[in-house]
């Protein structure tokens, strides 16, 4: 469990935008390790999606990486992710490292069957000879996704399915080549909640299956509580706090965390009132200097405002990036 | 206590047109009949496609329904004289889920806020004055009375929103999912606000969602809905602690909870949660729950369900309870 | 990456312009000034955009310039256009090339023709300037009236959609059917003599007509051409904007704006001409932008072809329809006038293409923020 798979230092990722320059990751590290599930949470422009990105160089222009490393250590060697050329990304990409994202769909080729769809990206990686041999690969993933009736299902258009059935044929692509580590990013948003309590079980299922390492990305603290082993919460582009499941809800030590997690109404106990965090999540063009949360924060201190805060670790495997620790 | 709205036997029916004829009907509600009381947030939850919004709107006649009464204050709005139906206006009102397009890109926040104060003839002594007044309560301030919708955040047009309901003194708000658009921590601001005007102006508010943890935290009582269909109503808490409808259970099992403990606990019963929404264009027959039910029988294949009180103000439709 | 906003001339200008134009409207509206501050700021931003933009410039320099010619070019020709030389002195071979003199006996005068004569001796120069008002009130006309008409039939078809849309998008696709060019030219061959005894009957109507024009009352009788020529093309021009204004509308009527005014109690023609309108007219003044040129060369693609404004009244189209059988040796009977319809035409577009830029939000936004942070530098030195 302890043996890391990816290590992410200074991952730094701006976009040169006709606003201005956005500097939506600046500095993340984090590691990943082996099998487990982790997750990074955090609200809408915290960098979360960028960063599960930018692990394989999927940053398009106006964005670039501008520093940093990712060292992926695989069966054959560690080797930094960011460092490699566009053939040798692809080769990873997809094979070891597949990504599952939001929208089930705008995922999908409304062109192709789902069976070639699965079948191509086999194809593409060497996995299969022929796209033929791939469709017939392609019934064995779509059972192991629970599909019902896989043999008739693999022939039809994205269309013909529903949304949960669709997300299950993304997940299906995405496992196609077993890859070591599955990148998730906000799988379920676009379900509703009955459908995404499957999904999100799949995934579980499918990684203990097959050994791989889930990197979820989600907004929702729910299904970080439900599906993650380590937690990593972002807020504007930064870090604020890296520890186990049990650790960031049982013991939040970051205000923005503490804040979040009292904002969440919870549907099994009765809240009286909830505690809503000031302000807003600020621009990324211009963050305010120092911590970015102290605007917003209640023990804002005067060093809060001038020095950036350095990740802490607190207890064992607890992280936080905070003054007052 | 007095219903402010009565839902009697509500439908509507969308066409589906073909290339000549109309091809079928989206059964979007089929059939429900609820009130809601003075002062109280009713809540109204269930997955995408359940026909929840629908409901919202055809209450306000922003959709006509197909059949069935609505009882405003005692009398029926599908009757209403025009003057009725401009007193309607002012008295019902809406909030809705999506704020960067529910506001007039080209009016300042101040004319947003006054037009349907004017169009309704309300007398003003300060316009200025009443609407920094409005905004004050919302959370906003005079600073923002002449700037335009794009100058501000999501949750900051949300306010603005409520600022210009709340201009007309209404009764009756009905809340299209309005924080679903939005952060969990600005969320948890315009929940906040939503629940002080409330007992501050005595508002009764429709609370639409799909979010069960919102619905809870803001409802008083709760109606679920699934294709269509009121499945189960009930207090709030009863709702929660005894859950009647199969769908019901299954829902709650469905969500995930901010709590790893709890979380693992859930995960055991999740079980029972299989299989998606069917369309609602040709729902199943009888129980339209029946597919996914784990207890299923075969009078739920034939047989709708009726609405039957099994506590003390708590109704489910199922054939569990009723007797046929 | 981030360079800094220098400000121009220009930016300057546009600065006091628009701090002028808001103390004046205070004049009147009280406080207008201070409640509006978004609103200038925006219009400042759309000059400073404007300024970016070199071939708006020369657009703008060009449209100016035309309507200025327009307003004042019958004033400042030197002769009239219905003054023909030839009937005083016919020793000179007409059309006169540019710098001919030649002596009036009759009148005592001499006339110099800086850019040459007609066949009648009449002064080019002259007549491409009362040329000027024609084309510019033409197009005037052409657009107020046609374009209005096709907005508000494309508003109610798209907000109130069914049969209306039906019955109104049909009637539009009939004429959208027709070639434009030959449709105008079957109209404006019909309607001349109605429109002639119409004309005639309304005194009122008959006065304004040659005012506008800047006619003598001797052209009573060409009239009719005239406005049978504008009557063809505002029903050519509407059914395009019908059409473009039901499509913008269709869209933005399910934006939730547009249900909240709805729910509100709001009438259907305020939620149409105060809500929906003002949130679709930015890609419509584009078009209209580009129009005025198109109008103006349909116009003169008209009296080429012997349509609309016969002589004497001075019209660039016609000019050159009437010098033609003189080519190549009087060239400057085509030239000219070609030259003016091409650069108005030429102008009018390139401060259309100016305005696509200036309207979208993207452009004043990038600038929005250089300005801010440039300004901010200037308030810290």
């Amino acid at each position: 469990m302890s043996e890391p798979i990816l290590e992410v230092r200074n991952l730094t990722v701006h976009f040169y935008t006709y606003a201005g320059i956005v500097k939506a990751i600046e500095d993340v590290s984090f590691d990943v390790y082996k099998g487990e599930t982790f997750a990074l949470v955090g609200e809408t422009g915290c960098g979360k999606s960028v960063t599960s990105r930018a692990l394989t160089q999927l940053i398009e222009s106006p964005g670039r990486i501008v520093r940093g490393s990712v060292i992926y250590h695989s069966d054959k060697g560690s080797v930094d992710l960011l460092k490699l050329n566009e053939e040798e990304i692809r080769e990873i990409r997809g094979s070891e490292i597949a990504y599952i994202f939001q929208d089930p769909h705008s995922s999908l080729d409304p062109l192709y069957t789902v069976g070639y769809q699965i079948a191509e990206g086999m194809e593409v990686h060497g996995r299969v000879k022929s796209i033929k041999e791939g469709i017939q690969k392609a019934v064995d993933i779509l059972r192991s996704v629970l599909i019902p009736d896989p043999e008739s299902r693999v022939k039809n258009y994205p269309h013909e399915l529903s949304g949960g059935m669709k997300q299950r044929v993304v997940i299906g692509t995405g496992i196609a080549n077993s890859p070591k580590i599955l990148i998730a990013d906000e799988p379920t948003t676009a379900l509703d909640v009955t459908v995404q309590a499957q999904i999100l079980e799949l995934i579980d299922d499918l990684r203990k299956k097959y050994n791989a390492t889930v990197i979820l990305i989600t907004h929702n603290l729910g299904v970080v509580a439900e599906t993650a082993d380590r937690v990593a919460v972002m807020y504007a582009g930064k870090i604020a706090e890296i520890g186990s499941v049990e650790q960031i809800f049982k013991n939040p030590l970051h205000p923005y965390t503490k804040g979040l997690l009292k904002a969440v109404p919870n549907p099994m106990t009765k809240v009286e009132r909830l505690d809503a965090i000031p302000g807003t999540v600020p621009n990324l063009i211009t963050p305010p200097g120092g911590c970015r949360f102290h605007p917003r924060c209640p023990f804002a201190m005067e060093i809060c405002k001038k020095k950036v805060p350095e990740l802490k670790e607190i207890e064992d495997g607890h992280f936080v990036a905070c003054h007052l620790y | 206590m007095e219903p402010v709205i009565q839902v009697k036997h509500l439908k509507k029916y969308f066409p589906i047109k073909g290339l000549f004829f109309t091809k079928g009907h989206v059964k979007a509600v089929d059939d429900i009949s609820f009130e809601i009381y003075k002062g109280e947030t009713f809540g109204l939850v269930g997955e995408s496609g359940c026909g929840k919004t629908t409901t919202g709107r055809t209450i306000l006649r922003l959709i006509e329904p197909t059949a069935g009464e609505i009882i405003f204050e005692g009398k029926n709005v599908m009757k209403f004289s025009k003057e009725e139906m401009k007193e309607f206006r002012r008295k019902a009102q809406i909030m809705f889920q999506d704020p960067y397009s529910s506001l007039n890109p080209r009016q300042t926040v101040f004319d947003i806020i006054m037009e349907p104060v004017k169009f309704h003839g309300i007398e003003v002594d300060d316009p200025e004055e009443f609407v920094v007044k409005l905004l004050e309560s919302v959370g906003l301030n005079e600073m923002h009375l002449y700037r335009y919708p794009h100058e501000f955040s999501g949750g900051q047009r949300q306010r603005i929103a409520l600022a210009r309901l709340m201009a007309l003194k209404p009764q009756f708000i009905v809340l299209d999912e309005p924080t679903s658009a939005l952060d969990v921590s600005v969320q948890a601001n315009i929940l906040n606000t939503l629940k002080d005007l409330q007992s501050e102006y005595g508002f009764t508010y429709l609370f639409i969602s799909h979010d069960l943890g919102v619905v809870k935290y803001m409802s008083h009582r709760i109606g679920v809905m699934y294709l269509g269909k009121l499945v189960e109503i009930g207090p709030s808490d009863r709702i929660f602690e005894n859950p009647l409808h199969p769908y019901t259970q299954m829902l709650l099992s469905a969500i995930p909870v901010p709590d790893p403990e709890l979380a693992q606990e859930l995960k055991a019963k999740r079980k029972m949660v299989k299989g998606e929404p069917p369309s609602p264009i040709n729902p199943p027959t009888g129980c339209r729950f029946h597919p996914r039910c784990p207890f299923a029988k075969e009078i739920c294949k034939k047989e709708e369900p009726p609405l039957v009180k099994v506590e003390e103000n708590h109704y489910v439709a199922c054939w569990l309870y009723a007797k046929s | 990456m981030q360079e800094e906003y220098k400000k121009g001339i220009l930016d300057r200008l546009a600065d006091k312009f628009v701090y002028a134009l808001g103390s004046f409207i205070s004049l009147f509206k009280k406080g207008w000034k201070e409640k509006n501050k978004s609103k200038m700021e925006e219009w400042r931003l759309m000059l400073y955009a404007l300024n970016r933009s070199p071939p708006a410039l020369i657009g703008l320099v060009l449209v100016i310039g035309f309507i200025f010619l327009g307003i004042f070019g019958p004033h400042l020709a030197p002769w009239k256009y219905n003054y023909f030389p030839s009937l005083e002195n016919w020793t000179v071979q007409y059309p006169a090339p540019p710098g001919t003199s030649v002596y009036l006996p009759y009148s005592h005068k001499t006339i110099t023709y800086p850019l040459g004569s007609d066949n009648y001796g009449r002064d080019l120069l002259s007549m491409l300037l009362h040329g000027a008002r024609t084309s510019f009130v033409i197009s005037i006309i052409v657009i107020f009236l046609g374009v209005p008409l096709g907005i508000i039939l494309g508003l109610i078809a798209g907000y109130h959609g069914g049969k209306i849309d039906e019955l109104i998008m049909r009637i539009t696709d009939m004429f959208l059917a027709f070639p434009a060019l030959i449709l105008a030219i079957a109209l404006s061959a019909v309607l001349p003599q109605r429109l002639q005894m119409f004309v005639q009957s309304h005194v009122v109507l008959e006065k304004l007509t040659l005012l506008l024009f800047a006619l003598d009352r001797r052209e009573v009788g060409n009239l009719g051409n005239l406005l049978s020529v504008i009557f063809a093309m505002i029903i050519v021009w509407w059914p395009a904007y019908a059409r473009i204004t039901r499509g913008s509308t269709l869209t933005e009527k399910e934006k939730l704006y547009i249900e909240a005014a709805r729910a509100i109690g709001l009438s259907s023609r305020t939620i149409m001409f105060k809500h929906i309108l003002p949130n679709i007219i930015g890609p419509i003044l584009v078009y209209i932008t580009l129009d005025f040129g198109g109008v103006i060369l349909m116009e003169a693609g008209l009296s080429f072809l012997g349509l609309g404004a016969t002589p004497p009244i001075a019209d660039w189209g016609r000019i050159v329809y009437d010098g033609i059988q003189y080519f190549p040796r009087a060239w400057w009977l085509i030239f000219y006038p070609g030259l003016l319809v091409m650069l108005v035409a030429l102008g009018w577009n390139l401060l259309g293409d100016g305005f696509r830029d200036i309207l979208d939000p993207k452009t004043r936004r990038s600038i929005e923020f250089k300005v801010k942070k440039s300004e901010e530098a200037e308030s810290n030195v």
